[in-house]
């Protein structure tokens, strides 16, 4: 229990990151690499505005601001300049990938390469539920994980953005040929990524401190739940990130203190080798990255 | 088409047949500017040793996937993860073992080289970004290794082996290190210019470009991709052999961040270049030297370097250099520097003369005429469950006959074509071609049975000449070009087939009267052209089975008249043709037989004349 | 004046042109059938005039407003929409869906959306019944059907339809040509891109043909005699 509970807590937390992966490939087939420092970018600005004296509150929203406006300028700058490149379809993995390092050092470079405090948000008495031992803030990360899968699952399927949103992930040419601006729409897609990126970092803050090199572990541990989950599901990197904290917890306590490092790749070895089935259908997308929308889908040309 | 064929058009140097001499005296000079480059460094101060040897292994590795990268289409992010074998096995069987360095080297290349070969096998199975994805997951797996075993050092990292001095009577020529690391530099890039130079890199091409072209020429392409990557991981195995050399080896210095530097260096330089990559791995090892910032503002820069390389100057320095050649060439030769390619060869007369007025060489279909040179029985196949695109379809078509395939969109011509040349495998029924049992074979055996196709959209590889598209369609008659790559400028033999195959080809595309476009490359080629260089690729094997899929389209009045000029000339000789067209006319103008399908099933089969006046063929095409 | 003026258009996608030199109209409520063999540069036409082709030039003009320059999603709102080749339906979702995000750009007119909704819904009562259910589990003619209510949701100028009969049975085929009349006759401006000459005759009131990328006849339907089918039979193979 105290395993599932804390398991659960971390997870969340890779969820959200796995989330914001997801959603931004499924609307433009793109895998945004710097998803990691978009966490960490929420972490140092809301840390930075409460050290200065301003209300916690205010940091916090100043951070999640901060990660969904690089999430679109991401988009803007390093990804759609890209897209148009027909022999070099993988130009956005290495520009995103830049992108991630020019955060991590510029971060570092503004608020110093070590790690600075992060504001309590909930006192940290340890709370006994079912025998297991866990903290407020392990359970907010769960209940808010929880609730932001369900807040975009019913705008996804319930608003018209979100229907808009699944038709241009289907067939981004004919989106646009009834009246959607493909850009705009990715813009947002990329946007929300860095919320949701940012909302967890906003959790997890409070137990790893404000530090311009967390973005690498909890991009990587996110990438890996979202190779779990499935590419093409929001819903499912979330799962892969509830899995992957459960087991990774469990590898910590059973196998050894360093099992974590290790684990996550162990899972996504065996589900890459045992399972290709679940992975086939997101091998079948990826195959076209991004370039979907260049001709008339084959479908439409069958002769 | 004769306008096109009567246009005179520079020949470029080809691949294949290049004027060999002038090359090899340039490759000695320079190998020995190489070697006076490397005495001076090995000479020099332990600093510029340091730098010039850093760089160096990164060329190699550089290099080493510009080989899968910019030849082959495969963007490897686990080039960190296969360098980092090579380092540690090297420092690891050297401490523990204690083994020297020479004995370690074939062992430390072989072994990541074979895993290599696994990963690759392992990860090919789909193409893109899932082999990106699965490179770079080894990376990370390597990485968290290095840092989490007890026998690697952990964190910290451990010693390199030390490189023996050179003995003394060797002393003046230095760093024996430095010796060893720009030999084995060297060696990469002799193997790089090897296959650029070898048949396989137009294969290779195509597979990048268009992987069914390469497989209906019969090459086995998922193998050659694993053979590619088994050996960029070999030589990204010795990069780390010569890493190992220059230090400590820690976990740092093969973190997934080194593979993308890797691929970025590939870029900067220019991918699928000879020098690209290597001015590409010393801009971006040397940079930190260079540049007097503090480290994160290196970081810094560098990150938006690479974003900044990619978004504005995607083909790389060497792709700068070459439209700033482009541009100052007209120029120069204003100014009077006339170079060797700037005068205009000749088109070779008898294309312009008589286009295909001796057909095309043929291999007598096995039965002889008349005899059934590909039969399919009861064929049926579905894309997906439960829904059937060919429907138990069968079809004879007879030796020395063209054969018409016609019928609405989507009525299953192409799927029918497609299981015909084994790029589908029914779900029942059987396929013999020209006597041969070929149902569940791969498209790569279809040479072998003296079949050969073109696509729907054409699937050249632009940036090669017409003629080394077409020399690409010899592959099957070559034994060994994949083999043989690596040591390619080695083997006469090897050379003088190259030379062959480009001849045939040149033959080749004169008979189809386009002789004249034989040395431009396809991206600067009418459309027509391009059409009829697809038919020369099918065609220079001299396959007796022709299977075109819509090979009109696009084509003006007059170059559709000049490939059925073309057809009956091959039949005349023997061959058989399959046509898929939608061009009735042509269809029934030309064809001894035609088959009508519609919805997946035969709607009518027999001499064009009788299908032509059958009822339902017109209800069918026409809703009467 | 005209609904849809297309004068000298040239597109295509890459080093040559598909197109060449393309002159048309379409009045106010006509009905116009574009046809033409595989390969002739239909479709293309119809992509151009939606933005869906990068290389366009010429003038296509569609109640004043000029289309070439502008993007594909501010040509749909309002000025044209599109029946794809292969209907392109967004799979996974809906009937209704699929209708509503039609009527995209009226999104802040509720009103006007659900009457455009129940003008589908008359024009075809099947999809009424199957609303619910995701467009994939409809057959090839619902799908279709669909495809041209998605169009008509947007209210556009000009209707385009690009081989709406494609793999459709004959019995299909016919009520896909009765909704296309009954569309005429409301007063709405349509171009029919065939291979199907029988459909476009019981649609049309004028047709095109094209051949190699460029226009070759124009004819009055009602004055496409028997000889002249013949002809036009002829070119379409």
């Amino acid at each position: 229990m105290q395993i599932l509970l804390s398991g659960l807590a971390t997870g969340a937390i890779y969820g959200l990151v796995a989330m914001g992966f997801a959603v931004a490939f499924y609307v433009t087939s793109v895998i945004n690499f710097a998803q990691g420092q978009l966490l960490m970018a929420a972490i140092m600005v809301a840390a930075a505005v409460s050290q200065a004296g301003l209300p916690t509150g205010l940091g916090i929203v100043a951070g999640l601001a901060a990660a969904a406006v690089l999430g679109g300028l991401v988009y803007l700058l390093a990804v759609r300049p890209v897209l148009s490149f027909s022999r070099f379809s993988f130009a956005w993995l290495v520009s995103t990938l830049g992108v991630a390092t020019i955060l991590e050092a510029g971060a570092a470079l503004i608020w110093g390469p070590t790690s600075r405090g992060f504001p309590v948000m909930l006192n940290d008495q340890p709370v006994r539920i079912l025998g297991a031992v866990v903290s407020w803030q392990q359970i907010l990360a769960i209940i808010v994980g929880a609730a932001v899968l369900a807040a975009f699952e019913l705008y996804r399927r319930r608003t018209l953005f979100g229907k808009l949103g699944m038709a241009i992930a289907a067939d981004p040419e004919m989106a646009s040929a009834i009246g959607a601006n493909t850009r705009n729409v990715a813009i947002a897609a990329f946007a929300l990524a860095g919320l949701l990126a940012g909302i967890g970092g906003i959790l997890v803050g409070p137990i790893t401190y404000a530090n311009p090199y967390l973005g690498e572990t909890y991009g990587i541990n996110g990438f890996v739940a979202l190779m779990i989950g499935g590419v093409q599901r929001p819903a499912g990197a979330m799962a892969g990130g509830l899995v992957l904290g459960v087991l990774s917890q469990l590898a910590n306590t059973e196998i050894n203190s360093q099992a974590s490092d290790w684990f996550p790749f162990l899972i996504v070895v065996v589900v890459l080798l045992v399972t290709p089935t679940g992975l086939l259908d997101a091998a079948r997308w990826l195959r076209w990255p991004s370039r979907r929308a260049a001709a008339p889908s084959p479908a439409a040309r069958p002769s | 088409m004769t306008a096109l064929a009567s246009r005179v058009r520079r020949d470029r140097r080809d691949r294949l047949g290049g004027p060999a001499r002038g090359r090899q005296a340039a490759a000695v000079v320079i190998a020995v500017c190489y070697l006076l480059f490397t005495q001076l460094i090995a000479t020099g101060s332990l600093y510029s040793q340091s730098l010039v040897l850093t760089a160096a292994c990164f060329a190699i590795l550089a290099i080493s996937l510009d080989m899968v990268a910019g030849m082959t289409g495969l963007y490897s992010l686990g080039h960190a993860g296969l360098f980092a074998c090579g380092a540690y096995a090297t420092t690891l069987l050297n401490s523990h073992l204690g083994l020297g360095v020479f004995t370690v080297a074939p062992i430390a290349v072989a072994g990541t080289g074979l895993v290599g070969l696994v990963l690759g096998s392992l990860s090919l199975r789909v193409s893109g970004l899932y082999f990106a994805i699965t490179t770079f997951i080894f990376t990370l797996v390597v990485g968290v290794l290095a840092s989490d075993l007890s026998i690697t050092g952990g964190l910290q990292g451990i010693e390199g082996p030390l490189f023996p001095a050179f003995p003394a009577g060797l002393s003046g020529l230095g760093s024996s290190v430095t010796w060893c690391v720009m030999l084995a530099l060297l060696v990469t890039i002799f193997l790089a210019v090897a296959i650029r130079g070898s048949a396989l890199y137009p294969v290779l091409l195509a597979i990048r470009d268009a992987e069914p072209f390469a497989a209906a020429a019969g090459v086995r392409t998922a193998a050659v991709k694993i053979g590619m990557f088994g050996l960029s991981a070999a030589l990204a195995g010795l990069a780390g052999w010569c890493f190992s050399f220059l230090g400590i080896v820690s976990p740092g210095q093969f973190s997934w961040n080194v593979s993308v530097n890797i691929l970025v260096m590939v870029i900067l330089g220019g991918i699928n270049t000879t020098v690209g990559p290597i001015i590409g791995a010393a801009f971006v090892s040397m940079f930190p030297a260079y540049v007097n910032f503090s480290a994160l503002w290196q970081e810094l820069l560098f990150g938006a370097l690479f974003v900044l390389v990619i978004v504005f100057f995607p083909e790389g320095l060497t792709g700068l250099v070459v439209r700033l050649a482009r541009w100052l060439r007209p120029r120069l030769r204003l100014a009077g520097a006339t170079t060797a390619s700037a005068v205009p060869a000749a088109a070779p007369p008898e294309a312009a003369a008589a286009p295909a007025a001796d057909g095309i060489a043929l291999r007598a279909p096995a039965g002889g005429r008349k005899q059934p040179a590909v039969e399919c029985h009861n064929l049926t196949f579905g894309y997906t469950r439960g829904a059937v695109a060919v429907d138990n379809v069968s079809l004879v078509v007879r030796g020395g006959t063209i054969h018409g395939l016609i019928g609405p969109n989507g009525s299953g011509k192409s799927t029918l074509v497609s299981l015909i040349a084994g790029q589908r495998q029914p779900a029942a029924g059987s396929i013999r071609i020209n006597g041969t049992d070929a149902t569940s074979s791969g498209p790569w055996t279809r040479p072998r049975h003296g079949l050969a196709r073109t696509f729907q959209t054409a699937v050249l590889v632009k940036e090669l000449t017409a003629r080394a598209n077409v020399a690409i369609g010899l592959y099957s008659q070559v034994p060994r070009i994949a083999l043989r790559a690596p040591v390619w400028p080695l083997l006469p033999a090897a050379r003088r087939q190259g030379r062959d195959m480009a001849a045939r080809a040149g033959n080749a595309l004169a008979q189809v009267g386009m002789g004249s476009w034989a040395g431009t490359r396809v991206a600067e080629v009418p459309h027509g052209v391009e059409q009829l260089t697809q038919l020369a690729a099918a065609a220079v094997s001299g396959s007796g089975v022709l299977v075109l899929d819509e090979p009109l389209a696009g084509l003006s009045p007059g170059e559709v008249e000049h490939v059925a000029g073309i057809l009956r000339d091959f039949r005349a000789a023997g061959g058989t043709v399959i046509i898929i067209e939608h061009q009735v006319q042509f269809v029934f103008g030309i064809c001894d037989e035609v088959t009508v399908l519609s919805a997946g099933s035969v709607v009518a089969s027999g001499p064009a004349a009788e299908v032509r006046q059958d009822a339902r063929v017109r209800e069918v095409y026409l809703g009467q | 004046m005209k609904t849809l003026t297309v004068s000298s258009l040239s597109a295509g996608y890459g080093r040559f042109d598909v197109v060449r030199d393309v002159s048309l109209d379409i009045g106010q409520g006509e009905a116009v059938a574009l046809l033409g063999p595989n390969g002739a540069g239909k479709t293309t036409v119809v992509r151009s005039i939606m933005g869906m082709v990068r290389h366009r030039r010429g003038s296509v003009v569609v109640n004043g407003t000029e289309l070439i320059g502008m993007a594909t999603h501010q040509i749909a709102r309002g000025h044209a929409a599109l029946v794809p080749e292969g209907r392109r339906l967004f799979g996974n979702q809906s009937v209704e869906d699929n209708l509503i995000l039609g009527a995209l750009h009226l999104r802040r007119d509720k009103a006007r959306v659900a009457a455009l909704l129940d003008s589908v819904y008359e024009l075809f009562p099947v999809l009424r019944a199957y609303r619910a259910r995701p467009s994939t589990a409809l057959s090839g003619g619902e799908q279709q059907m669909v495809a041209i209510g998605r169009m008509m949701m947007s209210d556009p100028d000009v209707m385009l339809l690009d081989e709406p009969s494609l793999g459709l049975a004959p019995l299909v085929i016919e009520a896909i040509g009765k909704a296309l009349r009954q569309l005429r006759e409301q007063g709405r401006s349509l171009l029919l891109v065939e291979q199907r000459v029988d459909l476009a005759l019981s649609v049309c009131d004028r047709l095109y043909v094209m051949s190699g990328g460029r226009l070759v006849r124009e004819n009055r339907c009602q004055d496409v005699d028997p000889e002249g089918r013949a002809l036009i039979d002829a070119y379409l193979g």
